[in-house]
């Protein structure tokens, strides 16, 4: 990156700096803080305390180019926010799907808006239907609409887009493995108002994968990879304008993995992913244009950018190198930020605000695709519309108020954040290819070792909380006797008795013939599915799926056929 | 209680639907270092959890609640236990839990929710100084 004479004068600047600095921590003796002796980042990795040309000389210009530009560490496109802003993701859902209707149109109203202006929606699936059941289950009982929207069929869905144009709008439908029934009951009904699959826009999460570190039931780790690959199949083929899977990194963050196991995991998540569509008879290519990213955004700064930066490298480098990826899309890693719930406190809620915002900032200057921005009452519910709204207004202050929209890629060059990016790409390299020595993401899943590491992560994590070494603000430092927090959002109590009658009448009054039909039809094909392996994939259970979902089978009645045939399991053992 | 005592057994009981697991399966391994007996389930329905009370004859059961839905857990619980002449058991919580559902539970008769920002080390105290005191 620098000629000699350069590189040669700045070491010598290093070298007084070094002894200058040196001079300055001496006095501190014993006083002087780790961070100023042995600084590291929060993922652990050592830095330094001052960077120099020097310090990113080895980077050629091939490691970080142009926004734009392959390997795309700076950015997937030339203009970053200068012709679009990102999407406003905040997630939503609760209660009826009546009720989340009401904050997706609450909040479209305070100006959330998707790219180019477009209706975007991000939807997450309640409890119940993450669990594969419908209300009136006995296990559901309390968790219907909590932590995301009772939504069980293509009725529900009629209720909760009504009156909406679905091919005018992106809809992420936020569940963990009911993934097949979400999207079946989605096309379903787009089917009913006349539209076919692929004038549909959106995301299905795909999100077998975070079985490996989030503790809930889940299909076994094999049959859940191939629900995946089927799925990306089915979509390549009939719905060119879906996005198929989301990696979701910002779980195995918020599940205590550090910022470079997120990254490194997701890539060699998309290893294993990609070599099995490959196996099912997709091109790399048709693969992987429709993936995006869930990414966390925490509280180290630059740790949590230079992430992003080097997930976009390792992964347009591995992608093109391993697999042959040719299109530019393929390449690109295309990022939902979250900002990380588990750093967010119950004590002095408001002070989370100020964590999200520099979180946000963070993410708007790595340059991702779309911001789910935590409310700051989320450590002790569902947010208040006005806390949703706040959120939001996170977003907005530092799209519209800022001017950092105005460059892409506005860090790139510091020597820091050039270098750290360039660390943390390593590392996460090592992590993958240590995954990759024990036979790939899913045997590592399969056997406990990716559990294992991250929980081993969230106990240093938790450890340096409990000792006061990491801070946590009105936590473990500056605690105030506070009033417990007042107004807070709860979702009507009628609502699950609601959501029972409604899916009993359901059941009641459809048309029982041809949903019997439709059930053996979906229960042959899942038993089919179960002995396949990739070659054999070929949409054939998505279709069943439709089939099924277009004669008002419930989330829980389609789910249940898929837990029979394929297993169901409660999650790691301790 | 000295250390010929035999160990506390607790069981920490989360619901399989809710992910934010993070918390108390640190709390389970720090209680298994403290010398506890730790039993670890996930559970669909509440009365696996009275019965695994029974089959591991516990003396202490957590339930571990982030998702919501906590009510209808320690209601069940509580009234499952009486029935089953296990009401001595020291019943705790953890996880997020509104302040108003935490007065509610602990008038139930629930000893302690250990919300966010306590820790492992907090409950392990409780459960040490309510068995000694009890027995």
């Amino acid at each position: 990156m620098f000629d000699e004479s350069t590189i040669a004068e700045s070491e010598k600047l290093a070298e007084s700096w070094t002894a200058a600095y040196a001079a300055m921590v001496e006095k501190f003796g014993d006083q002087a803080p780790a961070r100023a002796t042995q600084p590291t980042t929060h993922s652990g990795l050592p830095i330094k305390s001052a960077y120099f040309p020097h310090d990113v000389a080895h980077l050629d210009l091939d490691k970080t180019g142009a926004p734009g530009q392959y390997p795309f560490t700076r950015g997937n496109l030339p203009a970053q926010y200068q012709l679009m802003h990102w999407a406003n993701q905040p997630v939503i859902g609760y209660g009826l799907p009546e009720d989340t209707r009401s904050r997706m149109d609450a909040l479209a109203e305070q100006g959330m808006i998707g790219y180019f202006g477009q209706k975007f929606y991000n939807l997450v699936y309640d409890l119940v239907s993450h669990e594969g059941l419908d209300p009136d289950h006995p296990a559901a009982r309390g968790r219907m609409g909590q932590c995301g929207m009772g939504v069980y069929s293509k009725q529900d869905m009629d209720t909760l887009f009504e009156g909406m144009d679905l091919e005018q709008m992106n809809v992420v439908h936020i569940t963990y493995y009911q993934v097949v029934p979400a999207l079946a009951q989605y096309i379903a009904l787009a089917e009913d108002r006349g539209l076919t699959a692929d004038q549909l826009r959106g995301n299905s999460m795909n999100w077998y994968h975070q079985s490996a570190y989030v503790g809930m039931s889940a299909f076994p780790p094999g049959q859940g990879h191939k629900l995946a690959v089927e799925l990306v199949n089915y979509c390549a083929k009939n719905m060119p304008r879906w996005n198929t899977t989301n990696f979701f990194g910002y779980g195995a963050e918020e599940a205590g993995g550090t910022a470079v196991e997120e990254i490194g995991l997701m890539l060699a998540y998309g290893i294993d992913l990609v070599r099995a569509c490959i196996e099912s008879g997709l091109t790399a290519d048709q693969a992987l244009m429709r993936f995006g990213f869930q990414i966390a955004q925490a509280n180290d700064f630059f740790e949590e950018v230079c992430k992003v930066r080097a997930l976009r490298r390792i992964w347009a480098t591995t992608m093109k190198e391993m697999f042959g990826a040719t299109d530019p899309r393929s390449m690109h890693v295309r990022i939902h930020t979250h900002t990380a719930g588990a750093l967010l406190t119950a004590q002095q809620p408001l002070v989370n605000l100020i964590r999200t915002s520099l979180h946000a900032f963070g993410a708007a200057l790595s340059g991702v695709q779309a911001m789910e921005v935590s409310a700051y009452d989320e450590a002790l519910t569902i947010p208040t519309e006005e806390a949703a709204t706040l959120a939001l207004r996170v977003q907005q202050v530092i799209q519209e108020e800022t001017n950092i929209t105005s460059v892409s890629d506005p860090l790139a060059g510091s020597y820091y954040v050039e270098s750290l990016t360039d660390q943390i790409a390593n590392a996460a390299l090592e992590l993958v290819d240590e995954i990759e020595a024990q036979g790939g993401y899913i045997a590592a899943q399969e056997s406990g070792w990716i559990r294992r590491r991250i929980e081993a992560s969230a106990e240093r994590w938790r450890e340096l909380v409990d000792s006061g070494e990491r801070v946590v603000v009105g936590t473990n430092k500056y605690v105030t006797d506070e009033p417990p927090p007042a107004n807070l959002f709860k979702v009507d109590p009628e609502a699950e008795q609601i959501a029972i009658e409604r899916i009993q009448e359901l059941r009641a009054n459809r048309d029982n013939p041809s949903w019997e039909q439709a059930m053996a039809g979906f229960e042959d094909a899942a038993k089919d599915f179960a002995t396949k392996t990739y070659p054999d994939l070929d949409g054939s259970l998505i279709e069943a799926a439709i089939k099924a979902a277009s004669a008002d089978a419930t989330t829980g009645e389609m789910m249940g056929v898929l837990k029979t045939a394929l297993g169901w399991r409660a999650p790691h053992e301790f | 209680m000295n250390s010929d005592a035999e160990p506390i057994r607790i069981l920490l009981a989360k619901p399989t639907h809710d992910c934010h697991d993070r918390g108390v399966r640190l709390v389970a391994r720090k209680m298994r270092e403290a010398g506890f007996e730790v039993v670890f389930s996930n559970f669909l329905l509440t009365e696996e959890v009275v019965n695994a009370v029974l089959d591991e004859d516990v003396d202490v059961v957590g339930i571990s609640a982030s998702s919501g839905g906590h009510l209808g857990i320690f209601e069940e619980l509580l009234a499952g236990l009486k029935e089953a002449g296990r009401d001595d058991t020291l019943v705790i919580g953890g996880g997020v839990i509104p302040p108003d559902d935490e007065a509610t539970i602990l008038g139930w008769g629930v000893s302690a929710i250990f919300g966010p920002g306590t820790n492992a080390g907090q409950a392990i105290e409780m459960i040490r100084s309510n068995l000694e005191g009890a027995s």
